[in-house]
């Protein structure tokens, strides 16, 4: 069973080692590029930049609802000078074959429309009974908010192609969106993203956000390439927020997410 | 605001809007009914704080938020006294508002009720037309002898039709039609005249009595899963089409010789309830296959649906099945909420053949069928939610279930689960679904419409589905998705923009030669950009760009297709039409491009484009004088790389079809 767990994983490996960024964007599709929220520290770190109180959130994801494979993260974020500071932690696999990546993110506004960030982050890959290795990559990206209801965003990750060694068949991926979120009312929002990650096809993805009440909102998505849908909602209760995500795939099933955060 | 939503004398509204529906909807369609309705609001209009909710609903163009929106408006705020008021009703955009005003009028609040009364007591009229059409090239099926034993077309290649229609104020109305398809017998030696009639004399308004249809009738209720009768709208650029107008009983006027019933129906109101019974006798035609030759007894094997009867072959099989249908809807109305049960028995004169095929093997296969379904319609608030559950007796089960809501004032959402079983059976489902029938099919489908300013509109959606059970040339559960994305931009009257794409995965078999076959994913995309432009008063020009693409294992084709329209529109002409040249280049059929075309009125086309070649036709129409009016078409193809265009009875020799269309209409 733990090796056929094992090349499944391996099989979604491109996709799965990217950064997961957090039930609100993940129900939204992964549409996070243009958005802002603590969870922009896995999409777009530009996002945190106008952040005025520290945060801190983590999340737990099952992978295709199987009992083993999980995705952990935390985040915290806390404001600087015209921008914030951020470090966060994601741990993603099964006893037998994980991946850590830590990384520090330094974001900051330009103006009072414009912001931009930088990300360093450090991978460890370990499986067991082989050893393990380690990788650095960079990712750096941009917000623009265009109009008083359109934000453009744009993100790259990994552009040095950093990588584990030779040997191993895991790859960080090289990933490039480019991001528009229309706010059309304070209750909703709606995002749309195209995303290409290196030697693979163009994806095309739009997420909804839906406030029905000021502290409960739904969210919905759908990616085109792979095909997947999305949906959740989120909870706020005083300084406490509560997402919760499940995104759907034809042929996998159903991956369910949750987060806790805490802003002070 | 008199100037601004003046009425245009001229039919381009209704082409506009047929045209618009035609883009958004499958191929093979008849926008004949549709196009009749609407010429008939046009030409007689509705009082504003008159029209009904079931009329409003006849005006596909409106998504039943907006309807429900506009009854309560009228319910909350009494009569409506200037159209101004229109822009007040939430989601009314300024769009909507222009195409309803084509078909309602507000009348001066002093003259007694002004047009109404007018049409009240206006004598009846009639409505007379003859429509001729033929291709130019002779197709195979003519040409073999009588002689030859093989099979061959009967007839002779003229397509005629004959379309009566006789009103009487609002109150009582007739139809009647004849036609005869390419290669059918006109009076032949059976001596029966055209291959296919159709009538109706219908009442409105008889005291409890609210409509009375005497003949052929169609039948629309819920969201169709259990009775629909004709024209369905499915997936497209209209989003919010997912929810059905259902509007019960018609009168029966399309010359589809399949989609209808024969025999009578009412529908009678007794406060808030209605009930809807109807009875209807008629004959199918079937291919039969004798199961036991000493007692003749017989099953039916397929049933015939093209209504076309050229052949010795397809003459055998008209009428062969006789089929019986009585049963009554009873429904529920009362301000937001909507909901009713409808029941009926099929019974027919042989037993349907049981599936042999492991595919087939849940299809229906008795002489009888009961079906039952439950729908409802409830509007709370900016959503409105609807449903419909259906049985049929002794076999299966189907739910369809959706909402539609404006979630901010430029923001709407559509999401619509379905789930049929694969023994579910029903002959008039026309649920919304994937396959072409709302059976065997899991689904959920999700849609946006986006309208950020008056010039701007982006519509998209995304349905899942999946086929629990094996179907035609897919030997195995099966599953997919189709997305697709529009946007649109008119910053004036005189321009409009768009472009759209659209993405469709599908499991089916793959090309080995076994006895089970192992699934294949098929991939079919397309990218479409449309241009329309009014350069001067009366001209305007249209171009599309259209690019296809079809992928299986090794297979990847590509298509497309380009063409410049010119449409002549002047007002107070005599004269208008409209002319296409079109270059086209598919590498198969699988990549084949489908495009409405204009033509002559209550008649409708959509090519598809396929091979490689160039298409040209002229499409036009004179008023010779008040309620005379003339059409003529005339269509082109040319393939370049061909020597046979078609196949079987239809190909012909050379490499070129064209066909000329002309109609006749007088209204007096």
């Amino acid at each position: 069973m733990k090796f056929l767990i094992g090349l499944i994983f391996l099989i979604s490996l491109k996709v799965q080692a990217q950064l997961s960024p957090g039930p609100r964007f993940t129900s939204m599709a992964l549409t996070g590029v243009s958005l802002q929220d603590i969870w922009s520290l896995q999409q777009n770190q530009a996002g945190i930049a106008n952040s005025k109180k520290a945060a801190f959130a983590i999340a737990y994801e099952k992978t295709f609802a199987d009992q083993e494979l999980s995705t952990q993260s935390a985040l915290l974020i806390y404001p600087v000078k015209a921008g914030a500071l951020g470090i966060s932690f994601q741990k993603y696999g099964f006893s037998a074959y994980n991946t850590l990546q830590t990384g520090i993110t330094y974001a900051r506004t330009f103006g009072p429309n414009f912001s931009a960030a930088l990300n360093f982050n450090y991978h460890q890959l370990r499986i067991l009974g082989y050893g393990s290795s380690s990788a650095f990559s960079a990712a750096a990206g941009i917000q623009y908010l265009l109009s008083e209801n359109i934000r453009i965003g744009a993100h790259i990750s990994n552009p040095g192609k950093g990588n584990f060694g030779k040997n191993i068949n895991a790859t960080i991926p090289v990933q490039m969106q480019l991001g528009v979120s229309y706010i059309s009312s304070s209750k909703v929002i709606i995002a749309g993203t195209i995303e290409q990650l290196l030697h693979s096809e163009m994806d095309l993805k739009m997420g909804l956000e839906y406030n029905l009440i000021n502290w409960f909102a739904i969210r919905a998505g759908v990616s085109a390439n792979p095909f997947k849908q999305y949906g959740g909602f989120g909870l706020n209760y005083r300084k406490f927020k509560l997402d919760v995500a499940a995104t759907s795939q034809p042929i996998t099933g159903y991956s369910p997410q949750l987060a806790l955060g805490y802003e002070f | 605001m008199d100037k601004l939503f003046a009425q245009v004398e001229n039919n381009q509204i209704i082409e506009l809007l047929i045209e618009d529906l035609a883009e958004s909807l499958a191929e093979d369609f008849d926008f004949s009914e549709i196009t009749e309705r609407l010429n008939y609001y046009h030409k007689y209009p509705v009082e504003i704080n008159k029209i009904t909710d079931d009329q409003l609903k006849e005006l596909f163009f409106l998504s039943p938020v907006q309807i429900n929106n506009f009854i309560n408006h009228r319910a909350e705020n009494g009569k409506i006294i200037d159209l101004l008021e229109l822009q007040s009703i939430d989601d009314f955009d300024l769009l909507t508002i222009k195409r309803l005003l084509n078909f309602v009028y507000l009348s001066a609040p002093n003259s007694i009720n002004g047009l109404e009364a007018k049409l009240l007591i206006a004598e009846g009229n009639h409505d007379l037309m003859l429509r001729f059409s033929q291709l130019m090239e002779r197709q195979k099926g003519y040409l073999i002898p009588e002689s030859s034993t093989g099979s061959r077309y009967l007839g002779s290649p003229q397509k005629l039709l004959l379309r009566y229609r006789y009103n009487y104020g609002r109150n009582i109305s007739a139809s009647f039609n004849a036609e005869k398809d390419a290669g059918e017998q006109l009076f032949s030696n059976s001596g029966k005249g055209f291959d296919f009639y159709s009538g109706s004399l219908s009442f409105q308004n008889i005291g409890r009595i609210n409509k009375l249809v005497l003949g052929d009738f169609s039948l629309q209720f819920g969201q169709g899963l259990t009775m629909w009768s004709g024209l369905s709208f499915g997936k497209g650029a209209l989003v919010t089409s997912v929810a059905k107008p259902d509007f019960g009983l018609k009168a029966y006027t399309s010359v589809n010789e399949i989609l209808f019933f024969r025999g009578a129906a009412a529908k009678i109101s007794i406060r808030r309830f209605s009930i809807t019974p109807f009875v209807s006798y008629k004959n199918l035609d079937a291919s039969l296959t004798e199961t036991d030759s000493l007692n003749s007894t017989s099953q039916v094997s397929s049933l015939g649906l093209s209504g076309l009867h050229r052949t010795k072959n397809e003459n055998e099989n008209k009428n062969a099945l006789t089929q019986f249908i009585a049963g009554a809807n009873l429904q529920y109305q009362h301000k937001n909420i909507r909901a009713g049960i409808v029941s009926y028995h099929n019974r027919y004169n042989y037993q349907f053949e049981p599936g042999r095929l492991l595919y087939n093997k849940f299809e229906f296969s008795q002489r009888s069928l009961s079906n039952f379904g439950t729908y409802y319609a409830y509007n709370i608030k900016n959503a409105y939610i609807f449903g419909e559950a259906s049985h049929s007796a002794g076999s299966g089960y189907a739910y369809v279930n959706g909402i539609i809501t404006s979630i901010s004032p430029q923001v709407s959402v559509v999401l619509l689960h379905r789930n049929y079983q694969k023994d579910y059976h029903s002959f008039y489902n026309q649920a919304f679904s994937e396959a072409s029938n709302a059976v065997n099919e899991k689904g959920f489908y999700s849609g946006l419409l986006i309208k950020p300013n008056s010039k701007l509109e982006l519509a998209a959606y995304a349905d899942l589905f999946k086929f629990p059970w094996m179907k035609f040339g897919v030997d195995a559960p099966s599953s997919g998705y189709e997305i697709f994305s529009q946007v649109t931009y008119s910053p004036n009257k005189k321009f409009k923009i768009y472009a759209r794409i659209k993405r469709e995965l599908k499991d089916e078999n793959d090309h080995l030669i076994n006895e089970v076959n192992g699934l294949e994913q098929v991939c079919k995309q397309s990218g479409r950009l449309e241009i329309n432009y009014k350069i001067i008063q009366g001209i305007s020009l249209r171009n599309r760009f259209e690019v296809s693409n079809y992928q299986k294992s090794e297979i990847n084709d590509l298509g497309y297709l380009a063409y410049q329209d010119i449409i002549y529109d002047p007002m107070q002409s005599k004269l208008s039409g409209n002319i296409r040249l079109a270059f086209f280049k598919t590498e198969g059929f699988n990549s084949r491009i489908y495009a409405y075309e204009n033509d002559v009125l209550y008649s409708y086309s959509i090519m598809a484009y396929q091979n490689s070649g160039v298409r040209f036709y002229f499409n036009s129409r004179y008023q010779l004088r008040r309620g005379v009016d003339l059409w003529f078409k005339y269509s082109l193809t040319n393939y370049k790389d061909l020597d046979k265009i078609g196949s079987g009875l239809d190909e012909i020799n050379g490499s070129n079809r064209s066909e000329v269309k002309f109609q006749f209409r007088y209204q007096f």
